[in-house]
């Protein structure tokens, strides 16, 4: 489309954010977190009681593995970033307890 | 640096090359607060009334495994994908960050078809939103969900073909990154949807 041209003098970046090594291994890992919450609750691998705990603790590892590896968190210069989602999660926090032991109890 | 000559050589990280790039991710951030806080509202609505069925089905009745897991798994590789895109717009590789982009659209395509053939499925066994408060919460959570889904899919497709025309410039980069950024969230959204809805559901019983 005639857009390629401009790009054919490709630079190296001076950083390339660890690559795509990173990446891959925040790929598998989230597989694998993905993965044990389906068999735990699946297979019934984990004490009764004790599956909701577990697979809500799989998922908030696999978030912050996603938020700080691919949308780049633990970077430089995400301060405000830190802030606009760790300030979400309180205010989701609140809503929840206030919700489940509050409001529809 | 080169913000004049933007066609000529593009900087590195050309999405923060230029104040309003880097203003544009930030205020993105924002928005992504902003989001965390209306999902983290729809996920306690759901929370607090998903044991209310009203008589109709109960989501370990409805709940099957192999869809979610297929529609998890989709929607996980289809994060890895944009990111493999903003690797290549780091390399300023314009054709691999087109096609990255291109087959995160179509697995969120799929995702997408999984979504409203499920939602079919449900309403065929009776639980539709106005059944009970259980459906209320579950179409409102989910399907607000699915619709960001459908909208970052009509987003990251227009700016695939804007980039047909316009290539890959300190103005269209910022649009690539944000998008990027706009989808992993989604995905991380799914990741509490297909835990606390999904897997929850499914063991039954109540919790909290």
């Amino acid at each position: 489309m005639g857009a390629g041209t401009h790009n054919e003098e490709v630079r190296k970046p001076k950083t390339e954010h660890g690559g795509v090594k990173r990446h891959l291994v925040a790929f598998i890992g989230s597989l694998v977190l993905t993965a044990l919450a389906f068999i735990a609750v699946g297979f019934e691998a984990v004490p009764q009681g004790f599956v909701a705990p577990f697979i809500v603790a799989l998922a908030f590892v696999q978030a912050l593995f996603q938020l700080f590896v691919w949308m780049h968190m633990d970077q430089k210069g995400h301060e405000f970033a830190r802030i606009s989602i760790f300030a979400g999660l309180f205010f989701i926090l609140a809503a929840i307890i206030v919700f489940v032991y509050w409001v529809w109890v | 640096m080169a913000t004049h000559h933007a066609n000529a050589v593009l900087p590195d990280e050309p999405e923060k090359a230029t104040l309003e790039g880097k203003n544009k991710i930030l205020g993105f951030w924002l928005f992504l607060g902003g989001e965390t806080v209306l999902f983290g509202s729809l996920f306690a609505t759901f929370i607090a009334l998903r044991d209310q069925a009203n008589g109709g089905p109960t989501a370990q009745e409805l709940f099957d495994m192999p869809i979610v897991a297929w529609s998890t798994f989709i929607l996980l590789t289809s994060s890895m994908t944009s990111v493999m895109a903003v690797l290549a717009l780091h390399k300023k590789n314009l054709k691999q960050l087109q096609a990255w982009m291109t087959v995160t659209v179509l697995l969120g395509l799929a995702f997408l078809c999984l979504e409203i053939y499920e939602f079919n499925h449900y309403v065929h066994l009776g639980h539709t939103i106005a059944s009970s408060a259980f459906g209320s919460a579950f179409y409102t959570l989910v399907g607000f969900h699915g619709g960001h889904v459908a909208f970052g899919i009509a987003w990251i497709t227009t700016l695939i073909l804007q980039s047909l025309k316009k290539g890959l410039t300190v103005v269209t980069a910022p649009k690539f990154y944000v998008a990027a950024l706009y989808w992993h969230f989604i995905d991380v959204v799914w990741v509490f949807i297909f835990t606390v809805v999904y897997l929850m559901g499914m063991i039954g019983g109540k919790v909290g």
